[in-house]
């Protein structure tokens, strides 16, 4: 193709990338105002950054693909796929900024560019189909995420941040290194065409499978998936928590959205001599043990949280191990109900955080009767995340288990059954640590005569009411949500 | 009079709900909301009774619509369906519930702390048992059977005793372990079974009904009648079916899977021991009943020698257990492990009469259990102690209370005139003539069965002489008071339950018999055919 042909389709292009747009003009003026306008004046930053991820959710809605459209020169894709996870990107963004009620971070417009230029990446990581597009919007997350952590202003969160940084470039280094081994195998950046699945396919050489393995730690990092799983708990600790609730949420929705093609494309179709299926769910059953084993132990809910995230990618990754259109389906699903019921979550730990007791679960004992309200809706998030009727998360975990039975039904591979009744009963695990909390709160009587103030605002426990209701909603009509996610045409 | 199961389910649900608005300081409040759904709930039942007619096997009073609808493409469609409706198992189940969870309001009159909370998930969990027993759809009826366990939770391990939080919380994880081990045959049911009749697509449904019938199998789907999947050792069907039955002996409870009810039912309040004794022990027997046997009838039948075993293992365990005991709630907690042994030995025997035995037992066991955990309630009321060694001439000073002790000790015995008896001798009979009519059970199992009467006589009459008889002696301070009007409004019925079912068993057997007869028959098929 011609360089005016090349200039033409990449001027083309930006007609499709509306919110993109919107979000990195955000972005500009927020970095402009801050220099200019004082710090006390949050409540502008705090606004222009809602208005800006509203308008770019409100956007990608507006322009909903029809079908799939490749842009500039093929770097990124424009698809349903990735417009619905744009959405749960956004939604995200917004929640957290309704999140964010610290003082520190209010001051420092710093803050919420990181938000923005957090969310504008994982924009464009699930719309990549490139490795150099990957790599670049992977790193403009993890930048900026490696310096969020950091947040609190103490030494905890510097810390943190370190560990983060360096686990972080460890894990993106072997990334590329294995991107470059498959471009040298391939000849091709672009992981989705036919050029890259031929060529593999000829290699006989057992780099395609060290390739390939090392380009997907990258994306297990990003996924907070075993064995790369190892920064999450002090990252989680020493971060603020709408910061956690964030990095919990979004760079795990924007890493499964390039895990999923890339998983897909590495597979060869189902042509590889390589057992692809078989190592995903050998890595989804090392989260789900690692993670909920490891949650048991935790008294910090922001640790016990950082566990739970990594047995949640585990059950994410059970839906990716089916291999299949309903597998993605069921991975969307869930992603949506996830992103709900961990708000949710968060929101609820921040309120008993900052307004009544030190960070630890033990704390919380006999709060049950004193803030009924808040504590019946983090027993609704966390009953979810367990995944327990009448909530959205049985729901969600039903399609997962649902697609991976139709697998194997199809298939007849013995890990299939194995990881099936394997993630069944971690579920049974998983009840234990997640019904910590609620256990402190209603069980336990509260140790002296301390009176506690909420001093939260009204409107947080609207959000966390409506954040309920969706998580009844879905469960009682999963049509609502499902009957969409269903018409994405996923293709590779 | 459309609509009376729907009533009876989401009336203690909605009003539930509904005050959860009422401040919590009018305290008296909530209690005479939930004994005034109870008796609504009565009063609906009587009019189910009148219009159920106990001939055939058919479902009655069904409601059907539509729930969720899915179409996932070239799968099929996602299809669950707000379905219930009663039959010869279900009605009894109901009959008994609406019964226990009327006298488990009455029972929990004077509690005191937090009654809000108390009586509002004593509601939920009163829909939610109307509800599993009465859900024809298989989604429906996991999630009622679910939803159970979370008020359950709550109300042991806040109103319990001083162990509360150990017992609440084991109870959660043992039986959300047999409820995943259900879960897991559900998936695999669902997407195996699809709806009768023309249709383009695969209608994928969750009717219970159409999982019975092996023409409604998809053709190579995992759990398929005629070329069933081998996994390991076994054929999907048959592993299957041991997961189910697996999760549902938990909740039954089986030895060895039955740790978690006597520390639950010690730590439990009065009314929670009650509905735990008499209502979510069923489900278990229920489910096995209503899904494993039927849907599974060929793993039931490859497993009967297994079953029965195990149920006679838990006859004699439970009894040797509850002989044990110095804890008068933990004997009966064993001895309650024991009669649900003799559920198992019934289905495993899969002769009309063990069928129906079995059911009947459930039913008896019911009435009987409440009774008397009522009873041990009585006690623990007046002293707050109920180990047996510190009570020792109680018929002098509580005279009613002796005299329903002796009736509930010896009904629960199997004593002839008491319904327990009516249970046990039928599943007797059907065991011994299981090895003559589908040799399926030996017969040695029927007569080592009886050893567990024998036992059981013997624990209830070793504590009625040491606690009852003798001198008066009270080593725990209280006010040995007999029983009280509440007391006998509750106590009185039951035990004219137990004896009238005792007399006169003909009009439930009536009604259980058509399921009886259809559970036998679709497993006589299967024996002729091997």
């Amino acid at each position: 193709m011609n360089l005016p042909n090349q200039l033409q389709w990449i001027f083309d292009s930006t007609a499709f990338i509306g919110s993109e747009l919107i979000l990195l003009s955000g972005l500009i003026i927020l970095l402009i105002s801050g220099l200019i306008l004082k710090k006390e004046t949050t409540l502008i930053f705090h606004g222009l950054t809602f208005l800006t991820i509203s308008a770019s959710v409100i956007v990608v809605i507006i322009d909903w693909p029809e079908n799939p459209i490749r842009l500039f020169n093929g770097m990124i894709r424009y698809d349903d796929f990735s417009s619905y996870l744009k959405i749960l990107i956004d939604l995200g963004g917004l929640l957290t900024i309704l999140l964010t009620r610290n003082k520190i971070q209010k001051k420092k417009p710093e803050y919420f560019l990181l938000l923005t230029a957090i969310t504008l990446g994982a924009h464009w990581l699930v719309m990549s189909m490139n490795f150099v597009m990957v790599l670049l919007s992977l790193e403009m997350i993890s930048l900026s995420s490696y310096v969020l952590v950091g947040f609190g202003f103490d030494k905890k969160g510097a810390e943190g941040s370190l560990k983060y940084f360096i686990f972080g470039s460890v894990a993106t280094a072997v990334m590329i290194f294995g991107m470059s081994l498959l471009y040298g195998m391939s000849g091709t950046l672009d992981f989705s065409t036919n050029k890259f699945v031929s060529a593999l396919l000829e290699q006989k050489s057992p780099l395609v499978l060290i390739g390939g393995l090392m380009t997907l730690s990258g994306f297990l990092f990003k996924i907070v998936a075993a064995p790369l799983h190892l920064w999450a708990a002090d990252v989680y600790e020493s971060a603020p928590t709408p910061v956690v609730a964030f990095l919990s949420v979004v760079p795990k929705l924007a890493g499964f959205g390039v895990l999923i093609k890339f998983t897909l494309a590495i597979n060869l179709f189902g042509q590889s001599t390589y057992p692809w299926q078989a190592i995903i769910g050998t890595l989804s059953i090392l989260s789900l043990t690692i993670g909920n084993f490891s949650a048991l132990w935790q008294n910090n809910p922001k640790r016990m949280m950082a566990y739970s995230s990594i047995a949640q990618s585990g059950f994410l990754l059970i839906g990716l191990t089916s291999l299949s259109i309903s597998g993605v389906h069921a991975i969307l699903f869930y992603m949506t109900i996830y992103l709900i019921m961990n708000f949710l979550t968060f929101l609820v730990i921040q309120q008993f955080e900052l307004d009544c007791t030190s960070p630890l679960i033990p704390s919380l004992a006999g709060l049950g009767r004193k803030f009924p309200f808040q504590s019946i809706a983090i027993g609704i998030g966390l009953i979810s995340l367990v995944g327990f009727p009448i909530t959205a998360g049985f729901t969600a975990k039903f399609f997962l288990f649902s697609s991976l039975w139709e697998a194997f039904s199809q298939s007849g591979k013995p890990i299939l059954i194995v990881l099936f009744v394997f993630g069944v009963t971690n579920m049974v695990v998983s009840l234990y640590y997640y019904l910590k909390m609620p256990y402190y709160l209603f069980l336990k009587e509260p140790p002296s005569e301390k009176t506690f103030l909420m001093n939260s605002p009204r409107w947080e426990n609207l959000l966390s009411a409506f954040l309920v209701v969706l998580l009844l909603a879905f469960f009682f009509q999963p049509d609502l949500l499902m009957g969409w996610i269903n018409r994405i045409n996923f293709v590779l | 009079m459309q609509h009376l199961l729907s009533y009876l389910i989401f009336l203690p649900i909605i009003v539930g709900l509904l005050a959860l608005l009422i401040p919590a300081v009018y305290k008296s409040v909530f209690r005479i909301i939930a004994l005034g759904v109870s008796f609504l709930q009565l009063l609906v039942l009587l009019l189910i009774i009148q219009s159920y007619s106990p001939i055939g096997s058919s479902f009655q009073l069904i409601e059907k619509a539509s729930w969720i609808t899915l179409d996932l493409g070239a799968w099929g469609v996602f299809k669950a369906e707000y379905f219930v409706g009663l039959d010869g198992l279900s009605f009894i189940m109901v009959l008994l519930s609406v019964v226990i969870l009327f006298i488990a309001v009455l029972s929990s009159w004077n509690t005191t702390q937090n009654t809000k909370g108390y009586f509002i998930l004593l509601l939920i969990l009163n829909g939610a048992v109307l509800g599993s027993f009465s859900a024809k759809d298989l989604l429906l009826f996991y999630l009622f059977f679910e939803f159970m366990l979370l008020p359950m939770y709550f109300l042991i391990g806040i109103w319990g005793g001083p162990r509360r939080e150990y017992a609440s919380i084991k109870f959660f994880l043992y039986t959300l372990l047999g409820s995943i081990l259900i879960l897991i045959v559900i998936i695999g049911l669902y997407s195996s079974v699809k709806e009768p009749g023309p249709s383009v697509q695969v209608v994928h449904t969750f009717n219970m009904e159409y999982m019975k019938d092996s023409n409604n199998y998809v053709s190579g789907s995992v759990l398929n009648y005629s070329e069933p999947w081998i996994i390991g050792v076994w054929s999907a069907r048959l592993w299957a079916f041991l997961f189910l039955f697996i999760g549902f002996a938990i909740k039954l409870p089986m030895v060895p899977l039955h740790t978690w009810l006597p520390d639950a039912h010690v730590e439990a309040p009065t009314a929670i021991s009650v509905i735990l004794a008499a209502l979510l022990l069923k489900i278990g027997g229920y489910g096995l009943a209503r899904l494993a046997y039927p849907v599974f009838p060929d793993g039931a039948v490859y497993f009967s020698w297994l079953i029965g075993l195990m149920g006679l293992i838990s006859i004699i365990y439970g009894a040797l257990n509850a002989l044990a005991s110095k804890d008068l709630k933990r004997l009966i907690a064993y001895s309650s492990v024991s009669h649900m042994g003799f559920v198992l030995l019934g289905l495993a025997s899969m002769t009309v009469e063990g069928i129906s035995g079995a059911i009947y037992q459930m039913f008896s066991h019911g009435i009987l259990s409440a009774m008397l955990f009522l009873l041990a309630g009585v006690i623990y009321d007046r002293t707050h102690n109920r180990l047996i060694e510190n009570y020792s001439g109680l018929s002098s000073v509580m005279k009613s209370y002796t005299v329903f002790i002796i009736i509930a000790f010896f009904a629960s015995m199997g004593l002839p005139g008491f319904s327990g008896f009516i249970a046990e001798v039928m599943i007797l009979f059907g065991a011994f003539k299981s090895h003559s009519v589908n040799m399926l059970l030996p017969e040695w199992m029927a007569i080592t069965a009886t050893l567990g009467l024998i036992l059981g006589a013997s624990y209830y009459l070793w504590t009625i002489q040491r606690m009852f008889f003798g001198p008066l002696s009270v080593k725990v301070p209280g006010d040995l008071r007999d029983l009280d009007y509440r007391e006998y409004a509750m106590l009185v019925p039951l035990a004219l339950v137990a004896v009238l079912f005792g007399i006169f068993p003909q009009p439930l057997l009536d009604i259980i018999n058509p399921f009886a007869n259809e559970l036998a028959d679709t497993i006589g098929r299967l024996v002729k055919v091997h």
